[in-house]
């Protein structure tokens, strides 16, 4: 297996964007290839597109050969859209792996893409309430933030975490978002707000959810012995693990120990030889705020239900155990799903080369990056280590 | 009731008829006011949902067994904006993970005639079958006091 490598990064603003699905494909070709720019297009020979609700959002099926002509490039061994809900951007990354190690793909280009607002937002809450079972599930009127909530108060009752802990998963992630201008929201918050914000599904509050936000992220892959030609400091992928528990939110093991991160955090790091106390930052799937929190847990940074006490004090922050989500995270960059796993990547790659404004640059040689999707039934983990 | 009349892509309700399903004797049970499921012949494993082939061993034999109507509360919320498409005039409505009385069984369901902050984790709760505006049949609970 050859050694792949992320050569270059590219980002579109994130927001409520006055542009379809198809101008993101096209915006995201500028900063990309400046990124990269002795690459000529012509010599990408595989494309991989993350886009989870394209079908629906922007009633458009197919979506790869269009983002292929969208973004000029001309793919001859692998063209594919991966979907897998919010993990479609690390799926995708993952699929180029496979295609670049084995040698199949020399040189790939993999973008998340996602157009998430659309003139009636109840339509985009019912095309994300089927990415839970539909039929068992979705019917109830459960989506995200009422699934999120459930795990939020079994989390609260068996553990004693605190509203005011999640609030500051907010608040840390909104104080690092406000160094990153392509983030959805990039204004600092205070736990008053947080805690003052409109109920959303009790004990979930509006600044506790990611946002509803369009956006576009790519990355240039390719295998060890190119990388150099394109930058001094490749970032290699060097870990990956992906678990999932089935769908049915009551087969699930548990709600509140996510079982399918600790399998892929496990595999992500012994594939790449290293600890959880090796990394020097990690994107972690902060879709809503007790996310973060257990996610702390799974990640093995500390005793499971001590993820509140974990964000009280700092550790997740510059100079605690562990940064995480220095760009924002997913609450305060928002969450155009197919893009995140990408955006969580470009994060890492560009720490490393210290391409981020000096109030978050941590840099260091390892990164680790967490996507979940659903009811967090699936989980995919990716360890980066820093090349040159 | 949540549907979009003539518009598939956004009807959450399970289509129910024998037309349409393999399963359509669960909702002909909820029509009786029972919740049922499907339990395996050959290896005996009940499994939620009602199955048509058995996951654990691939038997095609199945048999409905009955769920009991009554369970407890083991996670409850609210939906209260951001609803779907088909369920923004039912806000603000409860909805639970619920544990089936005397069974290692859960199922997920909204709790009508309840409110968020007046319902606990471990409160008792009762089946009550709701027919759609199309004759459809699904089933929710209450609190059972």
């Amino acid at each position: 297996m050859r050694k792949v490598a992320i050569v270059g990064c590219g980002l579109t603003k994130w927001g409520v964007r006055a542009a379809t699905y198809k101008e993101l494909a096209q915006e995201v070709v500028k900063p990309l290839f400046d990124d990269v720019d002795d690459l000529d297009r012509s010599e990408v020979d595989s494309l991989f597109v993350g886009s989870a609700l394209v079908d629906r959002l922007a009633f458009q099926a197919y979506p790869a050969p269009l983002v292929a002509e969208q973004m000029g490039l001309t793919p001859t061994r692998m063209c594919m859209r991966t979907e897998m809900a919010c993990v479609s951007g690390q799926a995708a990354m993952r699929v180029a792996y496979m295609s670049i190690a084995s040698g199949m793909s020399d040189i790939a280009v993999v973008v998340g893409i996602e157009k998430m607002n659309v003139p009636n937002l109840a339509e985009t809450q019912a095309s994300m309430a089927c990415v839970l079972d539909r039929e068992w599930d979705g019917v109830n009127g459960l989506n995200a933030p009422p699934y999120f909530a459930l795990v939020a108060q079994r989390h609260m009752h068996e553990y004693g975490t605190t509203r005011e802990q999640m609030g500051l998963v907010k608040v840390k992630n909104a104080e690092y978002s406000a160094t990153n201008p392509y983030a959805h929201f990039s204004k600092k918050v205070s736990l008053e707000k947080v805690l003052a914000s409109p109920m959303i599904a009790p004990p979930l509050r509006l600044l506790d959810c990611s946002g509803i936000t369009d956006g576009a992220a790519a990355v240039v892959m390719t295998h060890g012995d190119l990388a150099k030609r394109f930058t001094d400091t490749p970032v290699f992928i060097e870990g990956l693990g992906q678990a999932t528990d089935g769908s049915l939110v009551v087969n699930l093991k548990s709600l509140t120990t996510w079982y399918p991160m600790k399998a892929a955090t496990r595999d992500a790091l012994g594939m790449a030889g290293v600890g959880i106390g090796d990394m020097d930052l990690a994107e972690t799937h902060d879709c809503f705020t007790i996310s973060e929190i257990i996610e702390y847990e799974d990640l093995g940074l500390c005793e499971k239900g001590q993820g509140g006490r974990f964000i009280e004090d700092g550790q997740s922050k510059i100079g605690g155990t562990l940064p995480i989500n220095l760009r924002g995270g997913l609450l305060c960059c928002g969450h155009p799903l197919g893009a995140t796993g990408v955006a969580q990547a470009i994060e890492v790659v560009q720490q490393f080369k210290a391409e981020v404004p000096r109030e978050r640059h941590v840099g260091g040689e390892w990164g680790l990056c967490h996507n979940l999707s659903g009811s967090a039934n699936n989980h995919a983990v990716m360890v980066l280590h820093r090349g040159g | 009731m949540g549907q979009v009349d003539g518009r598939f892509a956004f009807d959450f309700y399970p289509l129910e008829s024998e037309q349409h399903t393999r399963i359509s004797r669960f909702f002909d049970h909820l029509r009786e006011g029972r919740l049922t499921t499907t339990k395996c012949k050959a290896c005996g494993v009940v499994l939620w949902q009602p199955r048509v082939v058995c996951s654990h061993c691939r038997s095609e034999e199945m048999e409905w067994i009955d769920l009991p109507r009554e369970g407890t509360v083991f996670a409850h919320t609210a939906v209260l904006a951001g609803a779907p498409i088909g369920f923004e005039d039912e806000v603000p409505f409860v909805v639970a993970v619920i544990q089936l009385k005397g069974l290692d069984f859960r199922v997920v369901a909204r709790i009508d005639d309840a409110k968020y902050e007046e319902l606990h984790i471990g409160d008792a709760v009762r089946l009550k079958v709701i027919t759609l505006a199309d004759g459809r049949v699904w089933f929710r609970f209450v609190p059972a006091r």
